[in-house]
């Protein structure tokens, strides 16, 4: 009886700590990739909170989705796909957007720097932020140098399609960002 | 500003200085927060809808057996109450039930299924889709529904004017307009409701879905 008490509790204690361990290794993989999270998280909404709202939902979602993912893609593609999907369908917005023309270029906290480089790189969140929110998940994935193949598998759109879709973004993008320099 | 090119501002993108805003222990917090998002608020918004439609339909077929109004309807234009006239009456509320209830498992059973196969690791125009799918079977289940109470209320008209012919009754004609006109305004006005709701509702989120999934259908009918 008491064997198999102890038995019994060595089981329920050994799936804890594997619950624990694959909980760890999550967070880690989350805060070793947050950079692509919070990219998504600042491309598709207006305010801090909500911002970081949006975080923690695609946070949640991966971690609902953690068992599925079995490594047959990238872990940066898997990511991106997710994080997309949320951004774009799931989640609802605190705050009322505004709309994106209106975005002060400039209020990002995090863009401490006043470089040149970091200039730019904040105007380009705002230029981005002005497309529809497909296009903008193109341009968002192939910043991050994501295969034409894992875009256009991201989005349920042929891989030829979203070269042509990017080829002419990056006109678009182009001449906004030299207008507004 | 020098000519830009998104090509070689990748690596500037990539390295740009995002801090480490969250540790491990506030990523681990994140696990146990409760999600806010629009699958979980048509799922639970259907559920209720779900509820409330069978109840209503449950109370429909009840109340109308207990308490007879459609029995006084009968009495009021004059016909006369036989034990025959309540057989066949029981009959029609028995095939109305069976038929409901049937209705009501075959779309719970298929909600579920859908609701099942919204899988956040699909591509996004198959997500879509598929939310969109899992609602619009929410949708025919209240279709069904609206077509049921027309069906059941047009059933019951035929019935009266049925017995009314075998008892050889004369109805006068402005008891008859009023009768009819009744059974109209009050279909309609439900229908009319029904459809207000669903404006309201699901205009927001429906929307947001067909926007997104014109934009990627617009990108694959583009011209290379």
């Amino acid at each position: 009886m008491i064997i198999a008490d102890l038995l019994l509790s060595s089981c329920h204690y050994n799936t804890s700590i594997l619950i624990l361990t694959r909980e760890k290794e999550f967070a880690q993989l989350i805060k070793d990739n947050q950079g692509l999270i919070i990219k998504v998280s600042r491309l598709y909404t207006n305010s801090l909170e909500d911002e970081e709202d949006l975080f923690q939902e695609i946070v949640l979602q991966l971690w609902r989705s953690y068992d599925s993912f079995k490594g047959n893609s990238k872990i940066s593609t898997w990511m991106y796909r997710v994080a997309l999907n949320t951004a774009i369908t799931l989640f609802r917005k605190k705050s009322k957007s505004l709309p994106t023309n209106e975005l002060d270029i400039n209020h990002r906290d995090f863009i401490e720097d006043d470089d040149e480089k970091h200039q730019q790189v904040s105007l380009l969140y705002t230029v981005i932020k002005t497309l529809p929110n497909v296009e903008r998940a193109i341009v968002t994935m192939y910043l991050d140098d994501l295969p034409y193949k894992d875009i256009a598998e991201n989005l349920g759109i042929t891989e030829v399609n979203a070269r042509v879709k990017m080829n002419r973004l990056k006109k678009t993008l182009k001449e906004q960002m030299e207008k507004y320099a | 500003m020098p000519e830009f090119d998104l090509d070689s501002f990748k690596k500037t993108w990539q390295e740009q200085p995002v801090q480490q805003k969250y540790d491990n222990t506030e990523i681990l917090q994140m696990l146990n927060r409760k999600s806010r998002n629009y699958v979980k608020y048509i799922f639970w918004i259907s559920v209720i809808e779900f509820l409330f439609f069978t109840v209503l339909g449950l109370f429909y077929i009840i109340q109308g057996k207990e308490s007879n109004s459609f029995l006084s309807i009968l009495e009021k234009l004059g016909a006369r109450k036989t034990t025959e006239l309540e057989g066949s009456l029981d009959n029609i509320y028995v095939v109305l039930k069976i038929l409901s209830l049937s209705v009501t498992a075959y779309f719970v059973y298929k909600f579920y299924q859908n609701y099942k196969k919204i899988k956040i690791e699909e591509n996004l125009k198959k997500f879509i889709l598929k939310i969109i799918q899992f609602k619009k079977t929410v949708n025919a289940f209240i279709l069904i529904n609206i077509l049921l109470l027309i069906a059941f209320t047009s059933i019951f008209t035929v019935f009266i004017f049925y017995i009314l012919n075998t008892q050889h009754i004369e109805v006068t004609n402005s008891t008859l307009t009023g009768f009819i006109i009744g059974i109209i305004v009050s279909t309609a006005l439900a229908v009319l409701l029904i459809w207000l709701y669903y404006k309201l509702v699901y205009g927001i989120i429906m929307r947001k879905l067909d926007k997104n999934l014109k934009q990627l259908k617009d990108i694959d009918s583009q011209e290379e």
